[in-house]
């Protein structure tokens, strides 16, 4: 090792220059991080392949500005230099260096990191008078050069720079040229760089008009923070009022300001100063006099009237951005504008305004030459910078998705407005999963048999499930052990940590999806086919790896004796659905599939076995369900189910006509299995267990419920779950079943969501599960379709390990790594919630988008008031599940008149608004909308070319809709029936199309590949609205509305 | 700067080192001709100037004099173009005089006083240039010059830091590292007898590493006193060489 010393030239903190003199070190060995090393490099983690053409060493400039083109998985043989590597820290911030890290951490990327400035011979110390630039450079050329040597010349070494000096001195390549030479087909990259270089071009040619006040400087916003003087928070944007409204929230609560408990409002495109929706930014309070109120009035489309100043609530806290602290900006889906907006928006044709997906996102400024091709297309585009001198963001075009109002381009925008990134499992990946084809079946392990328990001969394993389902990761037993005295409950869940290994690709791959994603036509799965719907699955007939839990209960007072939990073998003898299981308890005469091969005697004796087993079950999960409502426990879950499940459109198209008590049977059953596994992993790694809790909702969220109730004449107790469950049990009118399932709704609205956590990061009085009144509580039931599942599996056994052998042969992840892990689960579980929503906005648009609202019958509908505000209501439709908003008052200042026999028409009057009804006068009279009043609506579909397709609903009369088909038609078949139809129509649509290229095949593969069984598991998606959401997504915007009136009120 | 990499992925710090690696030690005794013994250490960066007088009568009141062992004492100072930024540095201020403390401390447990009751040794040490690790750099550099000085002690006193980034214990800190607002934990040890002289840590550890940070700062220690007595041989030819001529 030897010394050497670097002289840096710092700013110190007042702002001067210092020199500063640095040691610097360096030595002979450092890894080189290839395959190829001839001199026994000690290369530990990723190494470069050594079967690529030639190893590229891209130069500091590249990397700082060409990172997005080094991400394609195409290029291979990246050599990243040290210099390189710091350079982007120090002068592009932590998001890009971040991405950088995690390139270089990502197995599926050849690329390494080579320490240049710590080799002896690749260093060169900055010369006199060197520039900055000229150094790295210099430095980067001699890392190539020994690497080249190092290898002993056994791959070419091809250096990539943009600077041209360079070039002609160390005959290095530019990355135009590199692309060339070595013949990637890579249009994309080649595109991508296109539209950087240019955009970089542009940055410098920029005029120096000021749009914006400049940001401060990042100590001087720290300090201010500090100091109370600024305040720090998140910026969310009003997605309604996107140009006027945002807002900040806090994080923690620096100020002693008693009064700045609510949000602050930033009003303005100036106050908002370039920030972007989720952007951290540090904020000033404007003089009291300054202050604005917030809009209250329904507004149509995007915000481009000025809002009456009668409409603003009362004068709330505002401020001005003046620096931002992080940006969140992620990739965002844009449409390109028609080609005659192109030519008029500017001469040069060079820039282009596109249009955000996200409402809340601002029009983004793109330099191409492609304007043309892709009119009306929708790209995905990344945002690089915004001056203050410009009015919009600059950006750049990464991906052409396809053209706006296609099934697929807007399943694509979906998926990547939600950040969810499901490409194929990638061969690497396939590779690791078991074979298991007909010539050469799978089988298993000698050494696993013995080291498991064997169920096999000695229990009655089946499974309850929905017809066609395919993925069946849960199965139950029950027999009474002999004597007679304790009855044995067994729950047993597909063994998927077997199969996937932490820290294999498979797993990594899982871990980054987090959940399956369940889209209204299709689903992307979390794990590869051959697993999720073969080896875990724990089919009828055929031996499978399970993951037990086993309680012996006393068989009078069925109070848990012993609990065993770990790996067994099973093989479950019934899949039975659950109209089946429900017709056997019921006693009617039905023949079970399994037993169609056997004769008289032998099954009836098989059929009684079974019925005697379902009987037990029903018994055990009765008391179960009766001891958690002893413990305090609330109603509310369960019969929020139901009421939920109407809300949700493919999963209504689930529900069965009448709940059946067997679905409860099982879901409690795994209910309970969750909750003993939390106890286990709790015990036993109290600082590093993965647990879900779920917070009690805040008082004054009820507020809504509460006023609404009261307009019916209930009363709502709120004060804890079960004084809730009881209250909405009574709030019941006769009349009108609808009222209780609107005030359900509401109620579920005001709770916040379940979330994973772990042990260590929570005080223990936190653990406690709100909606089913639980303790601890996880999940361990499904861990085919999601990773918390996994996560839990593996804890577990390191918990019966520990308890074993008193040591574990690998520590588990830290407390503060699961966390994190925590937090990631969460968001995507948030994220596929967010998609699940709104491709189910998406079918609803597609399905009315093609029908005349005036003449087509199906697009009058029933719908019911439930929320009044200033210039309308926000009505349900029973029918179609939907909600929206109903203008009482257009924009010509007219309002809503009802003549004689209940039909409306605009005419000139006044609207007025009360707390629970709202009244039109005009000339023909007097009309009150109250609360929960049925009245009539048209939905028609309000075509938008930029963003998501939206319904309208316009009143037409002020009497229930006699609607024609019958109304115990249940909701959700007509809502399936909706999703089929489109999916339908597409196909057909494409087919015409493209009818030489037989697409049609193709999009077969794909529902093969996507799509094993259309239902997802029942069970699952009972308990996920049951526990994991309690939240109706689809009032999630009204909602956010809400909130707002709520804290600003109170 | 914030959100400097202390540790690199592939374990480099930030001067190139590896996380056990000490600095380059480079030291020379008897400097001075007029003290008694006197010492130059660099420790990388950080360059130590450390000169000892006595044992001899106390000077001052008597009263401070002790009748069974000698009194230790020690002044630690820091030029004014020692750091970065130009400073004056009055003597007697609160960060010297600790410092002052900590030094007499670390040397009452290994010098033998009780050899030279009622008198005194002085030991000033001035730090000409302040990279990290000011403390052991004087630690280390008064011990050659107590050594220079001849006069008797337990063992060489050997002092290091550690630190503690992403569960990693780094020995031998430099500025940089010890501004990154880590853990910093300063080590003087007696490395043949294992026993520590003192331990020093203001910032918070979580007890599981504690250990850890220890032991990686004996380590060090131990790295150090060899260094220390190969200084002291050479030194020691070099001068019978002299005699014999």
């Amino acid at each position: 090792m030897i010394k050497t010393e670097k002289v840096l030239h710092l700013n110190s903190s007042k702002g001067r220059k210092v020199r500063v003199v640095r040691e610097h070190y360096v030595r002979e060995q450092v890894p080189c991080g290839s395959s190829l090393c001839q001199a026994d490099c000690h290369n530990d983690g990723k190494v470069l392949s050594g079967d690529v053409t030639h190893y590229v060493v891209p130069d500091v400039g590249v990397v700082r500005d060409f990172l997005e083109i080094l991400e394609f998985r195409e290029l291979q043989g990246i050599v990243l230099t040290q210099t390189a590597y710091q350079t982007v820290q120090h002068t592009r911030g932590r998001r890009q260096y971040n991405r950088l890290r995690a390139l270089l951490k990502d197995p599926r990327h050849d690329c390494v990191l080579f320490a240049n400035e710590f080799q002896q011979y690749c260093y060169c110390p900055r010369d006199k008078g060197e520039s900055q630039d000229k150094w790295h450079t210099r430095n980067v050329y001699n890392a190539a050069v020994w690497y080249y040597n190092h290898l002993a010349g056994l791959q070419p070494v091809v250096m990539i720079t943009e600077d041209s000096d360079a070039i002609s001195e160390f005959s290095a390549l530019n990355m135009l040229n590199y692309q060339y030479l070595f013949g990637f087909r890579l249009d994309a990259a080649y595109d991508l760089y296109n539209s950087i270089a240019q955009t970089l071009q542009e940055r410098e040619s920029e005029g120096v008009e000021k749009v914006y006040t400049e940001h401060l400087p990042a100590e001087v916003l720290e300090a201010g923070i500090k100091s109370g003087r600024h305040i720090q928070g998140i910026l969310s944007v009003n997605k309604h009022r996107a140009q006027l409204e945002a807002f900040v929230r806090y994080e923690g609560s620096v100020s002693k300001n008693t009064e700045l408990n609510s949000d602050v409002l930033i009003n303005g495109a100036k106050h908002r100063n370039r920030a972007v929706h989720g952007d951290v930014v540090v904020i000033d309070l404007l003089p009291r006099n300054e202050w604005k109120g917030r809009t209250m009035a329904l507004t149509e489309g995007q915000g481009e009237e000025q809002p009456l100043e009668d409409t603003q609530s009362q004068p709330m806290p505002s401020g001005r951005v003046v620096g931002i602290l992080q940006r969140n900006w992620r990739d965002y889906v844009a449409t390109f504008p028609p080609l005659e907006a192109v030519q008029s928006q500017s001469r040069n044709s060079q820039k282009i305004l596109v249009i955000p997906w996200d409402y809340r996102i601002p029009k983004i400024r793109i330099s191409t030459q492609q304007a043309e091709a892709l009119q009306n297309q929708r790209v995905i585009v990344r945002l690089d910078s915004w001056e203050s001198t410009s009015v919009y963001p600059t950006g750049h075009c990464v991906r052409v998705l396809g053209k706006a109002g296609e099934l697929e381009t807007e399943i694509q925008t979906i998926l990547v407005e939600n950040c969810i990134h499901v490409p194929t499992f990638s061969e690497a990946q396939l590779r690791e999963m078991p074979v298991n084809t007909e010539e050469n079946p799978w089988q298993m392990d000698t050494s696993e048999i013995s080291s498991r328990r064997d169920l096999r001969e000695t229990h009655l394993v089946f499974s309850i499930d929905p017809k066609g389902c395919e993925d069946v990761d849960d199965t139950l037993s029950v027999r009474t052990l002999p004597g007679g005295k304790r009855l044995e409950l067994g729950v047993h869940i597909a063994d998927v940590t077997y199969f996937v290994r932490e820290g294999s690709l498979t797993d990594l791959e899982a871990r980054s999806r987090a959940t399956s994603c369940y889209l209204a036509d299709r689903r992307y799965d979390m794990l590869p086919a051959v697993l999720s719907a073969d080896l875990c699955s724990l089919l009828g007939g055929v031996d499978r790896y399970a993951m037990s839990v086993l309680w012996e209960l006393d068989a009078e007072t069925l109070d848990v004796c012993t609990v065993w939990y770990g790996r067994t073998l099973i093989r479950s003898s019934y899949q039975l659905h659950y109209e089946l299981a429900q017709s056997l308890l019921n006693g009617e005469e039905i023949e079970v599939p399994e037993l169609s091969q056997l004769k008289g005697s032998q099954r009836d004796q098989k059929q009684a076995e079974l019925l005697q087993a379902l009987e037990t079950l029903t018994r055990v999960a009765r008391h179960l369900r009766a001891q958690r409502d002893k413990g305090g426990a609330l109603e509310l879950e369960g019969v929020e189910v139901r009421a939920q499940l109407d809300e949700e459109k493919n999963i209504t198209a689930l529900v069965p006509k009448q709940p059946l008590e067997v679905h409860e049977t099982v879901a409690e059953c795994m209910i309970y299995a969750n909750h003993w596994v939390a106890r286990k992993i709790q015990e036993n790694f109290p600082h590093q267990a993965l647990l879900r809790h779920h917070p009690p909702p805040k008082q004054e969220f009820f507020n809504h419920l509460i006023g609404s109730a009261k307009a019916r004449g209930f009363s709502i107790d709120t004060r804890s779950n079960r004084a809730l469950a009881d209250s909405l049990e009574q709030a019941v009118d006769p009349q009108d079943p609808l009222v209780n399932k609107l005030m359900r709704m509401m109620a579920t609205q005001a709770m916040s969501n379940a979330l994973y956590f772990s042990t260590g990061a929570c005080p223990e009085e936190q653990y406690y599960h709100y909606g089913l009144a639980l303790d601890r509580y996880t999940h361990f039931t499904s861990p085919i379709r999601r990773y918390a599942d996994v996560l839990v599996h593996r804890l577990l056994m390191a918990a019966i390990q520990l308890e074993e052998k008193g040591s574990l042969s690998k520590p588990f992840a830290s407390n503060k790594e699961l966390e994190e892990l925590a937090q990631h689960i969460n968001n995507k579980n948030r994220a596929a919630q967010h998609a699940q929503k709104q491709s189910t906005e998406l079918f609803q648009c597609l399905y009315f988008r093609d029908k005349d609202s005036h003449t087509d019958e199906r697009c009058v509908a029933d719908a019911v008031i439930y929320a009044v505000r200033t210039n309308g209501f926000l009505a349900f439709v029973p029918q179609y599940g939907l909600k929206g908003a109903v203008y009482l008052k257009n924009r010509e200042g007219q309002v809503v008149s009802v003549d004689g026999d209940g039909r409306c028409e605009w005419k000139a009057g006044i609207l007025q608004r009360y707390p629970d009804r709202i009244s039109t006068c005009t000339s023909t009279g007097t009309h009150i909308f109250d609360l929960f009043d049925h009245v009539t609506v048209r939905i028609s579909v309000e075509p938008s070319r930029c963003h998501a397709d939206s319904l309208c609903l316009e009143l037409i009369s002020n009497k229930p809709h006699c609607a024609v088909q019958p109304e115990s038609q249940p909701a959700g078949r007509g809502r399936s029936e909706l999703v089929q139809e489109v999916v339908r129509w597409a196909e057909e649509a494409s087919l015409q199309a493209e009818e030489e290229r037989g697409r049609k095949s193709k999009l077969s593969r794909e529902e093969k590949q996507f799509r094993q069984s259309r239902t997802p598991n029942l069970y699952v998606l009972l308990q996920e609205i049951s526990e994991l959401a309690l939240l109706d997504l689809s009032v999630c915007q009204i909602r956010n509305t809400e909130e707002q009136t709520c804290t600003a009120s109170s | 700067m914030a959100g400097l990499e202390l540790l690199s992925d592939q374990g480099y710090r930030l001067d190139g080192r590896k996380a056990s690696e000490l600095r380059k030690v480079q030291a020379r005794t008897s400097v001075f001709a007029q003290a008694d013994g006197s010492a130059y250490l660099e420790q990388g960066n950080t360059k130590a100037l450390a000169v000892v007088y006595g044992p001899h009568e106390t000077r001052g009141s008597r009263s401070k004099s002790l009748h069974d062992r000698a009194v230790i004492n020690c002044q630690y100072s820091m030029a004014t173009f020692s750091t970065a930024e130009r400073k004056r540095r009055p003597h007697g201020d609160r960060k010297s005089s600790e410092m002052s403390l900590h030094l007499k401390q670390t040397f009452e447990a290994a010098v033998l006083t009780e050899l030279y009751p009622r008198s005194q040794i002085d030991i000033y040490v001035k730090i000409l240039q302040a990279d990290g690790g000011n403390y052991s750099a004087c630690v280390n550099a008064a011990t050659l010059a107590l050594v220079d000085a001849g006069i008797p002690m337990r063992d060489y006193v050997c002092a290091c830091t550690a630190g503690f980034v992403e569960d990693t214990p780094l020995a031998d800190l430099c500025h940089a590292e010890e501004s990154g607002g880590g853990t910093s934990l300063a080590l003087a040890l007696l490395p043949r007898s294992g026993n520590i002289a003192l331990l020093q840590m203001d910032a918070r550890l979580h007890q599981d590493h504690l250990d850890a940070l220890i032991e990686a700062a004996m380590t060090a220690c131990k790295g150090l006193s060899k260094v220390l007595d190969g200084v002291v041989r050479q030194h020691l030819e070099e001068v019978s060489v002299l005699i014999r001529d």
